[in-house]
This record gives structure tokens, sequence and C-alpha cells, in this order.
């Protein structure tokens, strides 16, 4: 995914051109979905995502380029997300979610399934800073200095973050079985 | 944290009895440090100048040596994880992007030359009978009757020249426009079957007709609305003091929401 082909469309989706906005999302919706279910969930993930699309079409015309559009994309996402989760820690009956996780995946063997959700709900019980640090850089595939555009914060605490969430997932899918006080984290 | 880790560390593999000495040290990393740098290489985003650090940090820390090992499998699991396909939104987003400008432009540039018009026809009329007088209707003399038409022709006037401005108003004008136009259309013609008017004093109304057509096509035109409320605000009205019948009834089960407000999404109806 070539990330000056996503500026090209959206600063041709910016003057007007209805095609290039089309181009825009198909080539960046499943990235920000990703990102959407992990931030949030897996149910208000498309609404979310809606909303995120509608928030940027409707800045598109502040738009400039100054960074990659999927970065500039993504970090709307962000904000959509922490959006959502303010309006659900506001409203006073929070239906208990359900994990759409859980249903298996097709055309995987059962072994990658069982990897797949072991490592899904390792990383959905990451504290939140690491697991939006982790997403972005190892589902998303995103560089660490476009990470910490997307998050707002320096580089050096995307790469603190992604290290300790890594250091998290080590301990929780238990890789470290055979040497227990090798990744234990207290002393 | 960072001398827990040495502290650790030093439990473990016991190579060193002096911690002072492996802190203050250059080139010295504790294990936190040490496994940043780790997982910043599993990522390609290592610092070539403590490389010859983490090298003599592993040379003397197996844990941190198995530590590499273990972040090697969970990133490798992590990439090569199976990613689900979410779904295609582009039907659901497009009604959102921009409309294309230079067609607008053109029409917002017409209809303050309109307005424009309008405010002249409006000045002209109020010139060209304020000498007039005489007959009452309706408890005013003509003269006021004029008054009050060249006010409505100036108020029109002012209104499309501020709605080319103010583009997001303009749809606002339309209803009150339209029917103010109907109205004039009918009366026009049986006035000018009836050889009450001049041609000529009804053609000045293709001007209200023109900016009207431009007032449309700029707010039909017109960019999405900016940030629009959340999905879910729509779906599920706050427990607020507004429970009309006009609001949707709250969505039972939270994962028929997606229903609802789709119904609820003019952006949507458009894209059906």
């Amino acid at each position: 995914m070539d990330d000056a082909v996503i500026t090209d469309a959206a600063l041709a989706a910016r003057d007007g051109d209805r095609a290039a906005a089309a181009r825009f999302v198909e080539l960046t919706q499943q990235q920000v979905w990703r990102l959407l279910v992990h931030l949030a969930d897996h149910g208000v993930a498309a609404d979310l995502a809606q909303e995120t699309y509608e928030r940027a079409f409707g800045s598109l015309r502040r738009f400039r380029a100054e960074a990659p559009a999927r970065t500039w994309l993504l970090a709307i996402a962000r904000r959509v997300a922490a959006d959502h989760l303010r309006r659900r820690a506001r409203r006073p009956v929070d239906p208990a979610p359900i994990q759409d996780g859980d249903e298996p995946l097709t055309g995987t063997r059962p072994g990658d399934v069982a990897e797949g959700i072991a490592l899904r709900l390792a990383v959905d019980a990451l504290p939140p800073d690491r697991r939006e640090a982790f997403v972005l850089t190892q589902m998303l595939g995103l560089g660490y200095a476009e990470a910490a555009v997307v998050a707002g914060c320096p580089i050096g605490t995307v790469r603190s973050r992604v290290a300790r969430a890594r250091a998290d997932l080590v301990e929780a899918l238990g890789a470290g079985a055979e040497n227990p006080e090798a990744v234990s984290r207290e002393p | 944290m960072s001398r827990d880790a040495d502290r650790r560390r030093l439990g473990v593999v016991g190579n060193s009895d002096d911690p002072a000495r492996d802190l203050t040290s250059m080139g010295t990393l504790d294990c936190a440090a040490c496994r940043e740098e780790l997982s910043a290489e599993l990522d390609g985003e290592a610092d070539p100048a403590r490389r010859p650090a983490v090298l003599t940090h592993l040379g003397a820390c197996p844990a941190c040596t198995h530590w590499r090992e273990q972040a090697a499998v969970v990133t490798r699991l992590t990439r090569t994880a199976p990613a689900e396909a979410g779904p295609d939104l582009v039907a659901r987003v497009l009604p959102a992007a921009p409309r294309p400008r230079r067609r607008r432009l053109a029409a917002r540039v017409a209809l303050v030359a309109v307005g424009v018009a309008q405010i002249v026809l409006g000045a002209l009329s109020l010139i060209g009978v304020a000498g007039h007088g005489g007959t009452m209707l309706g408890g005013a003399d003509m003269a006021h009757m004029s008054h009050e038409t060249a006010a409505w022709n100036l108020a029109l006037g002012a209104a499309f020249v501020a709605g080319a401005y103010w583009t997001r108003h303009l749809a606002g004008l339309l209803p009150a426009l339209g029917a103010f136009i109907v109205v004039l259309g009918v009366l026009s013609g049986l006035d000018l079957a009836a050889g009450r008017v001049e041609p000529d004093r009804v053609a000045t109304h293709a001007v209200l007709l023109l900016g009207f057509a431009l007032a449309l096509v700029v707010s039909r035109t017109g960019p999405a609305r900016g940030p629009s409320p959340a999905p879910r605000a729509l779906a599920e009205p706050e427990a607020g003091p507004e429970p009309g019948p006009a609001t949707a009834p709250p969505a039972p089960a939270s994962r028929d929401h997606l229903g609802p407000v789709a119904r609820d999404r003019p952006a949507r109806r458009e894209a059906a």
C-alpha cells in the first residue's frame, strides 16, 4: 500500500473527484477498520469507520498533505475511537461487550485459529497506550515516526510502548513458560 | 524500574559485583533498555549507536537473549495472523465526500451578481416611485406600497449575496423564496393577461427566478456537513428531556444498532 498513491487520491478527492474519494476509501478502509477494532471493539468498528471517513471528508478541505494522508486519516480514526470510548464511559448502563473475536476464522488451519484468538485476546488486554502503539506498528505496519504522528506523542514513547507491549504479550502468550523468571515483571 | 530490572539481571546472571558500575559505565544497558532496543530491532528501528551495548548486554544476560527469541516469535505470530476483512464502506461514506467545486464556485459568483442586480432593482424602484402618491390602498398610499416592495427586493438581494458567502444558510432561504416565486408568477400571469402590468416590469422578476435557481445549485452541490453527530447519538437518544415520537426507539440489543442508524442517516439515504 503506497502512501503516495493514497495521498494523491486524498488531494484529488479534496478537489471534488468522486472516483478518487472512492479510491481513497478502498485503499485505507481495511487499516482504519482494523485500528478501530482494536482501539474500540469489533461491534462498533464499522460505525466508527464510517464516522472516521465522514469527519475526514468534512475536513479534507483543510488537508494540505503535510503528513501522508494515511497518517492523517488514522489520527482521525484514533480521535473517533477516543470520543466513542468517552461517550460510552458517560453512559450509565454499559451493555456487556460481546466478543465477536471468538468466531472462528475461515480458511485457516486450526492451529492458526487458536493462536490467532489467543493473540487477539492478549492484544486486546494490553493497556490502551501500549495496545495503540502495538497495533499501529505491528498490525498496520506503520513506522515509529508515523505511529508517533498518529498517536500524537514522541517517537521514543512509541518505541518504549511497543517494547512493553511485546513484553506483555510474551508473558501473556506463555512463550516464556520454560523460563518464567526471565520474563517475570516482579523481581 | 530500570534499577529493578538491572538487579534482576544481576540476580539471574550474577556477572557483576558492583551494580553502580554497571549502571554508570559507558555502553552498558539495563534489561529494560536492552529489550527496548531488541524490540526496535524487530521493527527495523534500532539505533545503530547502541548496537555494541546491546551485544555486550546479550553476551552477559541469558534472560534477555531468551526474551529476544520469544519476542521474535510473538512478532512473527502477529504479522502472519490472518487478517479478518472489514466491511466495504465505500458506498456508505462516499456521499460525504467533497463535491466538484468549479461549477459551484461559478454558481456562487453568479449568485452574488444576481443579488447585486436585485439590490439595484430595489433601489431603482425606490427612486422611480418617490414622487408618486395619492391613491390609498389598504391603508397605505402607492408610495408606501412601493416602499414595502422595494424593502422586500432589497432584502432578497442581500440574502442572495449573503447566501453566496455563507452557503450553509442558503438552504433555509429556499422554501420562502420558492413560495414567493410561485405566488408572484401566478399573480404576474393574471396581471399580464388583464393588462394591469407592463411586460418589462414582469421581466425584472426573472432575476428572482435566476437567483432561486442558483441558490438551489449552490446548496445542492455543497460539501457534506462537517463533523456529524456520532452514529450512536442518533440511534440511541440520550436520556435527555426530548422523548418525542420523532426519535428512534432505543436499540434493544447492541447488535441491532446498525439497522436504525442506517435508516436515520441522510447520507446513507443518498447512497441507496
